[in-house]
């Protein structure tokens, strides 16, 4: 049981990414109000370092390769996500900057905090251990509740990031037991492969059943599934806009990462699946009930920041089918989760950015109504909006379209997910409905008041890359779906 | 790329190139437009000539590998079903551009609508020659999103209502067809091992009864609420009224065409043994629609109203001539697809004129428009004529088919088993029959209301209210060569298709034969009730 430092090579997008905070987090110590926009552009050359990196690696993970004593892996899944990651942190430093210093709080630790944060999602998706999961989330949780609560002089960030804590504190301590109680029944089992090893004995007990579901419990929590989606709205709302969107996409994907892995690998086994305790009907009632839930909330929302938030807890929904179908043996289903996570980070990032970019500090214009008359005053980032709003609904030529799209193919190779699926398509129409009203406000109604944008070329920047990009994946995404994994395979079961 | 790329994608570039000129250049936008439609026309009359009519199958296709890992292509093709229906697209929306009322009264944004016009013909193009599951789903949306901006931004007062409406309808149904879509697909690899969206691949699955019913149950929501079959038509009306006369024309002279469509195309061929379980139903509903359609026209006092609840009864003929599954009824309800789509393209466009000189649709308001506006009121005779089915115009034609086709459909319906709900299908054409007086009685009085009488309302004598003048003699005058050459010449259309039409008989029918044999098969949507009626089952013996 030695350290083998060479291994950390194997982990240097994501120590890149803690470098360039901690660079950040010194530099700022020096910085001045005009050096500090500077700040930030040192954490977008981190993002795209860390991008090359992952690039790089791309090649030699075909196969699995742990290291650490199985404490963390590498493969195609964890890598692609992380590029994902990195995307994510990139878009936000892109965002961040003229929205600080908009809104008069500008400082370099917000922005070591973003990218910290997605160091911590990317270990959350190389755990192969309870330990580096647990480490993985609390890094990323943290950052996440930080910077929630960043705007010190608005009561909503603040009030947003002590709900978040709280209801992050009781997720993990609901974690934690949990793998107390795995810990327990297994007979000192930690890592993924030994907890799948012993289950075949440990699954007698019922304490075995109790600590699944309390980790199932605490990844919820992540994802903000309902039940456990209380805290989203309100953080959503009160986060500032930026750090919204990089949680939306963001710490999604990555406990989605950590879910799919987890289920996959450590009680992947059929008997822990199937039977009438198995997780697998009980995360699909989740699933539908997540759907549902949150696209009837979203139905009565005015403030653009909620809905947007009850539509993300409505995409975990959508997700979880996929978590379900892989867990039900189909193996498209992990690639379609993957791709939809693409697809959902670009255009929840997108979105979120346009809601950044719209307010200024007197005038946030944060209600469905103040975006009266954007399509004929600014037609170029209504039009960016209308494709994250397609995108979101799942209507063609979009990467949201095209995820769903897979993401029910997947599922439907399971018979038992049939019902799933029509629940599926049935609230699409209703999400559809809501994410049209603001299409509505933009296009239909005539401005009450004149637009006052943040328009600096960042902001733009991000919104043309994430525009393009969910267009791309709508209309060329062969390649995404390549890099995701194997699509063509037949149901196992 | 081929023709018939070329025609799907070109409005698309056009629709880029509007974009790039700046806001103001109002009338280059519709230069361009225009030019752009008119462009697509053309390549699409190539269709015609390179078009073997003696071939029942898909031709000029083109197969281009996109989405590869799971098994898509960009598969397009034209037979004889679809070939006018595409040249009825490309036909009609440069017609529409060219039209001064096209984006109604609230005049403004002309860029965007343009652009919208054109994405909606390269879907609608698309949807048309769509070979691939997946592709014609695409497209099948991509047509959605603009007429949602187009009822939307440039429609009437009631518009956001409308707009939404119009979505929420048409997305029930299209997404409950993509997870039939996805069943195929599943049912597909589970058969053969190989994965596919390919039209012709899936529709040689032959599915059990049950989910056979539920994926035809899935396809015919989705097709019944565009065609709109009564009682899922509520949508119609809404989307009519409020539609700026664009975007009315448009819907109504193609977006409606693509359910009777896809009843020919997917629904029918794909499901045979579910489409004849449940085809005593939509025979049913159609002629309920035929005639509920007719009545609600009879008492708008709104023309725009009228003229939509005209096309629920019109729309009603074709999917009767469909479910007649003879030679004539197919036969007939794809002339008649055509000839509403150019007369009821007309009306709209006349009620549209009528709107912009008098701002009001109400009958009430006209009277003896004839003497200010000759051309006009002529023009409209003609158009008006057309739609009542006059022969020597293109309705008659259409409902004369549809009608014989129903007359002599005893065999075949009872070959599907049929005979036991509907006993006699010369009463069900009877009834529907029926209609086409009740077409000429509101139709006709429409006409009476607006242009005869004495012209005794101010407003009407008013210098606003002129006749017609530049573009707008161009559009009635293409619109009336249309309605006529399609009246006195039919024979060009339907030598076209009658190959097309007859394979996809002969093959409905052969598929239903082989499933029927299958003893496990009922052949009714409720076994029981069949049961009783029919004493003994019928043979599904008979020479084809």
């Amino acid at each position: 049981m030695s350290f083998d430092p060479s291994q950390l090579f194997a982990y240097a997008p994501m120590l890149l990414l803690v470098v360039m905070g901690c660079v950040i987090l010194l530099a700022e110590t020096f910085a001045t109000a005009r050096s500090r926009a500077g700040l930030a552009w040192l954490g977008v050359a981190g993002c795209v370092g860390s991008i090359a990196l992952l690039v790089s690696q791309w090649g030699d993970a075909a196969t699995p390769v742990t290291h650490f004593q199985g404490m963390l892996v590498v493969d195609r899944m964890s890598l692609y996500l992380d590029a994902a990651f990195a995307t994510a942190a990139l878009l936000t430093l892109l965002f961040a900057p003229p929205y600080l210093r908009e809104q008069g709080f500008e400082f370099g630790e917000f922005y070591a905090l973003v990218l910290f944060g997605a160091a911590g999602m990317m270990m959350v998706v190389h755990a192969a251990n309870f330990v580096s999961l647990l480490i993985g989330i609390e890094t990323m949780s943290l950052a996440a509740y930080v910077l929630t609560g960043s705007w010190r002089r608005s009561l909503k960030s603040a009030e947003g990031a002590i709900k978040y804590f709280l209801m992050g504190a009781f997720a993990t301590g609901f974690l934690v037991y949990g793998m107390a109680m795995i810990y327990g029944t297994t007979g000192g089992e930690l890592s993924y492969a030994g907890i799948a090893g012993k289950v075949g004995s440990a699954a007698k007990t019922p304490l075995f059943y109790l600590g699944e579901y309390f980790i199932l419990i605490a990844l919820a929590f992540k994802v903000a599934a309902v039940p456990f989606h209380m805290w989203a709205p309100d953080t959503y709302e009160g986060a500032p806009t930026p750090v919204t969107g990089f949680m939306a996409a963001g710490v999604k994907a990555a406990a989605f990462g950590g879910i799919v892995r987890l289920m996959g690998e450590a009680f992947g086994n059929p008997i822990l699946v199937y039977d009438s305790t198995g997780w697998a009907s009980i995360l699909s009632v989740l699933a539908a009930l997540t759907m549902t839930l949150g696209n009837l909330a979203a139905l009565r929302q005015e403030n653009i920041k909620r809905l947007l938030a009850y539509s993300s807890v409505a995409h975990a929904g959508y997700l979880l089918i996929g978590v379900v179908a892989a867990g039900l043996g189909v193996q498209s289903a992990k690639p379609a989760v993957l791709f939809y996570l693409v697809g959902y980070t670009f255009t929840t990032l997108g979105a979120f950015g346009v809601v950044a970019w719209i307010g200024s500090r007197k005038d946030e214009r944060l209600l469905v109504d103040d975006w009266a008359g954007l399509g004929a005053a600014r037609p170029a980032v209504a039009l960016a909006m209308t494709l994250f709003l397609l995108s979101l609904g799942g209507v063609p030529p979009t990467g949201g379209f095209f995820g769903k799209f897979y993401l029910f193919k997947a599922a439907m190779e399971s018979p038992q997910l049939t019902w799933l699926v029509v629940v599926g398509v049935l609230n699409s129409v209703v999400s559809v409905y809501y994410y049209l009203r603001i299409a509505v406000a933009m296009y239909f109604k005539d401005a009450t008041r004149p637009l006052s944008p943040i328009d600096s070329p960042s902001m733009r920047a991000g919104l043309l890359i994430t525009a393009v990009a969910v267009v791309v994946l709508g209309l060329f995404p062969s390649t995404f779906v390549d890099w995701a994994g194997p699509a063509s395979a037949i149901a196992a079961r | 790329m081929g023709v018939l790329g070329w025609i799907t994608l070109l409005p698309l570039f056009g629709a880029g190139l509007v974009m790039l000129v700046p806001r103001e250049e109002e009338s280059i936008h519709r230069g361009l437009g225009l030019a752009t439609s008119i462009a697509t026309f053309l390549v699409s009359l190539l269709l015609l000539v390179n078009f073997d009519s003696a071939q029942p199958g898909f031709q000029m296709e083109i197969n281009k590998t996109w989405i590869e890992p799971l098994g898509i292509h960009f598969h397009l093709g034209v037979d004889g079903i679809s070939l006018w229906l595409v040249l009825l697209t490309t036909f009609l929306v440069p017609v529409t551009l060219l039209s001064p009322q096209a984006i109604g009264i609230r005049n403004i944004r002309v860029r965007e609508f343009t652009v919208a016009m054109l994405v909606l013909e390269t879907g609608m193009i698309g949807a048309f020659l769509a070979l691939d599951m997946f592709v014609f789903y695409v497209f099948w949306e991509l047509m959605l999103i603009p007429m949602y901006f187009i009822i939307g931004i440039w429609g009437g007062d009631r518009r956001l209502y409308a707009a939404i409406k119009f979505v929420i309808y048409t997305l029930v149904g299209s997404l409950l067809m993509l997870v039939a879509i996805l069943y195929l697909y599943v049912q597909f690899k589970a058969a053969t091992g190989s994965f596919s969206f390919d039209y012709a691949e899936l529709s040689h699955l032959t599915l059990p009864y049950v989910p056979q019913l539920l994926c035809f149950g899935a396809f015919a929501l989705a097709f019944a609420i565009k065609v709109p079959i009564f009682p899922l038509h509520t949508w119609l009306p809404d989307a009519h009224v409020e539609a700026p006369t664009g975007g009315s024309v448009i819907l109504a002279g193609v977006l409606l065409k693509f359910g009777t469509y896809g009843f020919l195309r997917f629904a029918l061929p794909m499901f045979p043994l579910a489409a004849a379980a449940c085809a005593p139903l939509i025979v049913l509903l159609s002629v309920v629609g035929i005639i509920y359609g007719a009545l609600m026209a009879y008492v708008q006092d709104d023309a725009k109203k009228l003229v939509a609840y005209s096309s629920v009864s019109h729309l009603g003929f074709v999917v009767l001539g469909i479910m007649s599954m003879t030679a004539p009824g197919v036969q007939g309800a794809l002339y008649q697809m055509l000839a509403h789509g150019i007369s009821t393209g007309g009306l709209f466009l006349g009620v549209g004129l009528l709107y912009d000189r008098r701002h009001t649709r109400r009958l009430a308001d006209f009277g003896g428009l004839w003497a200010k506006t000759p051309i006009f009121a002529a023009c409209f005779l003609v158009i008006v004529l057309a739609s009542v089915g006059l022969p020597g115009l293109c309705g008659f034609i259409g409902e004369f088919m549809v009608l014989i086709g129903t007359f002599t459909a005893d065999k075949v319906w009872r070959e599907v088993g049929m005979h036991n709900f509907f006993p006699a299908p010369k009463l069900v054409g009877g009834i529907a029959a029926s209609a086409v007086i009740l077409a000429a009685m509101y139709l006709l009085t429409m006409y009476q209301k607006t242009f005869f009488g004495p012209l005794d309302k101010p407003e009407n004598r008013d210098p606003h209210v002129r006749d017609l003048h530049g573009r707008e003699k161009w559009v009635f005058g293409i619109v009336i060569a249309a309605a006529l050459f399609m009246g006195l010449f039919p024979q060009t259309f339907l030598s076209r298709s009658d190959k097309s039409v007859e394979a996809f008989l002969t093959g409905y029918r052969d598929r239903l034969h082989d499933a029927q044999k299958d003893p496990e098969a009922p052949t009714h949507v409720f076994p029981a009730l069949a049961a009783k009626t029919a004493p003994a089952p019928t043979p599904a013996g008979g020479t084809p």
